[in-house]
């Protein structure tokens, strides 16, 4: 028998468009993100692993706690304060956080006269250092897009960390180049399947060289530019080989050479870097040439930005005594971490956290459902920018900055608010200039 | 809460004050009118300050400053011998000196009698960085100049045709996408044609892909500019920045524009001649000349002084040649989202070198020889003639002839003859230089209620003692007020604000939206929703001030 109640309304998916992804620092902002109540998001227009993986883990809210017990957020914040009021050699660190949340961790992080680093500063790094000794030309992703005739890819694909970067950046059609055309050559490093199959309407070469020694090919390379047809081989790779692309690197109208530095091999990765940066100067003598280096998951590239314009220097700098030290070897988070008393770690783009040494004081803000291998002194569950609060995040080329929206309420503050309080909870003291 | 301002020598030259005694009254912020003899209930100050033998001007507003965004922070990172090397006040300031931290911008400009500076050269892409970095700067107001001129959808737009309507809709709607206050067209073309690897353009030959022609762009912004009633006209980085000879297309762009306004800037940079034994020579008087005659251009110097520096600017065709000259040797140019582009170059202006003796000598030729001070701006391009700090020095220069000759002899030897410097006796006045600093920058930005000392305006007020050392007197104001509230007092920073926004919204025909959102999507590779740059992106929410624009025909 037909009931002749009305049937139970259908629960909608609430579905988001043109939603901008925080996570990997290529500014995809056109994604179709759909929340299925209450609050499970499902990325729905592409299948790029990362922001799948990203979006989708959205446990609900757990209260804060101290040394393992659930407490009130003020609680929380109170005990962080006293932990940081006492330490003597605190670290500010992970700082996975938009710009409000590095905002607020470096001025955190200059009250208490901290050392300053991010997770993933290693990678950024590498073309820092280089950026530092002899500077470079580079380029943005859409000069890449609408302008570049030879891309080379440098080393390992980059679209492991960076998955969509072929898709939107390398296969659309260049608009300001006559006539259009587009090669692909990768240089010491396979390409995915996906890549393949991305730019299955491109000319590709690949040159599967020695990918540790993908320096080696960038110098026999700019050695080859004045005369290709005295190249010697390198990292595996024969001379025939790199005379061709000499040659199409001294002929191309915009070649770019992309790659992410965090792949790279070997203790010294920025001395491949720094090769590389050399090969497309040398280009430059005959045609343009740009480097593209791509890093920037966890929005490590703005918050260098924002360390660099607070203090006028970037990343791994000390805060003590007022006074912004900047030293990349000394300051290195995951160094400094081991002379340390007290770490802030701030990762609210994933809920995976390092292992920390057993004796020092951990204050963690990352989101709900993070493990910890020991629990923290502190632990401060925060939502993620562009998932739970608006944030701006910068883009892998360093000139884009996007602003990400908020999606969901799971009622967790931001990493920012979290970080003021504690700055508010310390004890207080003047301020001159 | 009222206060009073009691006795002081008022330079107020927008309301035709120079050094009469008199009182001011600042109430919520605001100068208001004299309340009178019988001051009434709520009238009797609550604080006076005693000014009597202080000079006392409005706070001074830089127009063109390098002061934020995506390649100033490449000048940090680039810099960064100096800025391990230097000292810093243990303030937390950070540190810095070419290119100083956020907070140390904002303190040294507070610290300087400042309480705005603008950043010449913000690019589309680039905007929300640049605010979001301007947000950080303490105590003063800031705002940017959007570069254009060099973008490929301009150019494509220009090169299909389009009347000047759809230009300034493009305009119209970039200005307040990215929440600009002044158009600045840099090399207008030739950056667009070095991505072409073309390392020179002229200004009446086609660009490599748009064939569009700079003079084209040129005179299409300034129209576009004055189509849209942007209270400040077109700010114009030339051509051929720093290249012997190029007088000649500085005097051309003041004739391309044929009576619409124009403002050249650090002109200092485009006044050069190719005469003499060394194919370097001063044509400074041709250029004051110039604009002594047409009261539709005005400029900003871009004095050099001696030192270290950075040089950080779009115009990658000119840096990409400087290349050779780098000190330290090392330099970034990058190509940047189909916009424009960026070079950083850091440089050192050596007083022995005769080149850099003369680029000194010929922007004081140019402060003495252009004889309206509303007309003329006080700058170095900050970084790239020299940092903003030495501005009282100029200021020194300017007003005290014999410590200008005094200088001038310390430098390379063949200099007097290359200059009429020697020759030139004018010395600024107090209240040439309040113009020159206050009330002519807050008109031709249009900032209606700054840069005076009127009833009405804003209360950014400072004051000096009246020392002979001019470089004393302006290194070191008493008293520093923005927006009312005491900020420095003899040159420390006693209390830390916020300072806001100027931007303009000009009206515009939205029908370009479309054409725009459809280039975005296929191009940039952004959404034009993502692009525009929300209010409450802008300090929080709390941050702009909006100028009004006065569109009309031309
Ligand atoms: S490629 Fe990067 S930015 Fe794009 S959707 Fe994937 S994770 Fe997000």
């Amino acid at each position: 028998m037909a009931s002749d109640r009305p049937p139970p309304p259908a629960v909608r998916p609430v579905v988001h468009r043109d939603v901008v992804c925080p996570f990997c620092g290529l500014g995809c902002d056109d994604l179709t993100v759909e929340e299925e109540p209450p609050s499970t998001l499902a990325v729905r227009s592409t299948d790029c692993p990362v922001a799948r993986e990203r979006f989708s883990r959205t446990p609900a809210a757990e209260p804060p706690r101290v040394a393992g017990v659930p407490v009130p957020l003020a609680e929380a914040v109170e005990a962080a304060a006293a932990v940081l009021a006492a330490a003597q050699a605190p670290l500010v660190a992970g700082l996975g956080t938009d710009v409000d949340g590095a905002r607020a961790a470096l001025a955190l992080a200059g009250r208490l006269g901290a050392v300053v680093d991010h997770a993933l500063s290693d990678g950024l790094y590498r073309n820092l250092a280089v950026l530092q000794r002899t500077g470079w030309i580079a380029t943005t992703l859409a000069e890449l897009r609408n302008r570049c005739d030879l891309l080379l890819v440098a080393g390992p694909d980059p679209a492991v960390p960076h998955p969509r970067v072929f898709e939107r950046w390398v296969v659309p059609a260049p608009a300001f180049q006559a006539p259009p055309s587009r090669e692909v050559v990768f240089l010491c490093g396979e390409p995915l399947d996906t890549t393949r199959a991305a730019l299955s309407g491109f000319p590709i070469t690949v040159l599967a060289g020695d990918s540790a020694r993908v320096g080696d090919a960038a110098a026999a390379l700019a050695a080859a530019l004045p005369d290709p047809s005295r190249a010697s081989g390198a990292a595996g790779i024969a001379a025939g080989d790199i005379a061709a692309l000499a040659e199409r690197l001294r002929t191309a109208r915009y070649a770019v050479v992309a790659w992410a530095a965090a792949a790279f091999e070997g203790p010294h990765a920025d001395l491949t870097v720094e090769r590389l940066v050399r090969l497309v100067r040398d280009a430059n003598r005959h045609t343009r040439c740009a480097g593209l280096p791509l890093a920037g998951h966890d929005n490590v590239v703005g918050v260098n930005q924002v360390c660099t314009w607070r203090f006028g220097v970037p990343l791994r700098t000390s805060l003590a005594g007022g006074v912004a030290r900047h030293d990349p070897h000394r300051f290195d988070g995951a160094r400094y971490a081991a002379v340390a008393d007290a770490v802030v770690w701030v990762s609210s783009f994933r809920p995976e956290v390092p292992a920390f040494p057993a004796d020092k004081a951990i204050i963690a803000l990352a989101p709900p459902g993070t493990a910890f291998a020991d629990e923290p002194a502190v632990f401060i569950p925060v939502g993620t920018p562009g998932i739970d609060h608006a944030g701006h995040v910068f883009r892998s080329d360093t000139v884009v900055a996007l602003r990400a929206r908020r999606l969901i309420d799971r009622g967790l503050p931001d990493a920012a608010t979290v970080l003021t309080a504690i700055a508010a909870a310390l004890p207080q003291e003047a301020s001159t200039c | 809460m009222l206060m009073k301002l009691a006795g002081g020598r008022i330079h107020d030259p927008a309301n035709g004050r120079d050094g009469a005694v008199g009182d001011l009254f600042v109430r919520d912020g605001r100068i208001v009118a004299d309340p009178g003899p019988d001051p009434g209930p709520g009238a009797t100050p609550d604080e006076v300050h005693d000014l009597s033998g202080r000079v006392v001007m409005a706070g001074a507003i830089d127009i063109h400053s390098h002061i934020a965004g995506g390649k100033v922070n490449i000048a940090r990172l680039l810099m960064a011998e100096e800025h391990r090397a230097a000292a810093e006040e243990p303030c937390g300031c950070g540190v810095g000196i070419a290119t100083p931290s956020t907070h140390a911008t904002g303190c040294r400009y507070a610290r300087m009698g400042y309480t705005a500076a603008f950043e010449p050269a913000m690019l589309p892409s680039n905007a929300r960085h640049a605010h979001l970095e301007m947000a950080d700067i303490p105590l003063i107001d800031t705002g940017g100049y959007l570069v254009l001129g060099n973008d490929d959808l301009l150019l494509e737009l220009l090169a299909s045709g389009a009347g000047e309507d759809a230009v300034a809709d493009y305009v119209g709607f970039m200005l307040n996408a990215t929440r600009s206050l002044a158009v600045k067209a840099v090399n207008p073309g030739g950056i667009n044609a070095f991505k072409y690897n073309q390392r020179r353009l002229d200004v009446d030959e086609n660009g490599p892909f748009h064939a569009i022609t700079p003079r084209r762009i040129l005179t299409a912004l300034a129209g576009a500019v004055q189509r849209l009633g942007i209270p400040h006209p077109l700010h114009l980085h030339g051509f051929n920045l720093g290249v012997p000879g190029n007088v000649e297309a500085t005097l051309d762009s003041i004739a391309a524009v044929d009576g619409l306004r124009l403002h050249l800037t650090h002109v200092q940079f485009h006044a050069y001649g190719a005469e003499g034994d060394r194919k370097f020579s001063s044509s400074a008087a041709r250029v004051a000349e110039a604009v002594n005659r047409r009261p539709n251009i005005s400029v900003d110097v871009g004095q050099i002084m001696f030192g270290q520096t950075v040089t950080a600017s779009a115009d990658t065709m000119a840096q990409m040649s400087n290349t050779g000259l780098a000190h330290p040797k090392k330099w970034v140019m990058m190509d940047i989202e189909c916009d424009a582009g960026c070079g950083v170059v850091p440089f050192r202006y050596r007083d022995k070198a005769f080149v850099n003796a003369l680029q000194w000598a010929i922007g004081l030729e140019l402060f003495l020889l252009i004889e309206d001070p509303w007309r003329i701006f006080l700058t170095t391009d900050h970084p790239n003639g020299a940092p903003f700090t030495s501005y009282p020095e100029l200021i020194r220069l300017l007003m005290d002839r014999d410590y200008r000759l005094a200088r001038m002899a310390e430098l390379h030897p063949a200099l007097p003859e290359h200059t009429i410097l020697g020759s030139l006796t004018r010395e600024y006045s107090l209240g040439e230089i309040a113009t020159m600093t206050r009330a002519a920058p807050a008109r031709i930005l249009g900032l209606s209620d700054r840069g005076h000392l009127g009833p009405g305006a804003v209360a950014d007020i400072t004051v000096y003692t009246d020392r002979p050392d001019r470089r004393a007197m302006f290194e070191k104001p008493d008293l520093v007020f923005k927006d009312g509230r005491l900020i420095v007092r003899d040159g420390v920073v006693v209390s830390f604000l916020q300072g806001r926004t100027h931007v303009v919204e000009p009206a515009y025909d939205a029908k370009i939206e479309s054409w725009m959102a459809r280039r975005f999507d296929e191009r940039m590779g952004q959404r034009l929703t993502h692009f525009r740059i929300a209010e409450e992106e802008i300090r929080g929410g709390t941050g702009l001030i909006r100028h009004a624009c006065q569109p009309g025909p031309f």
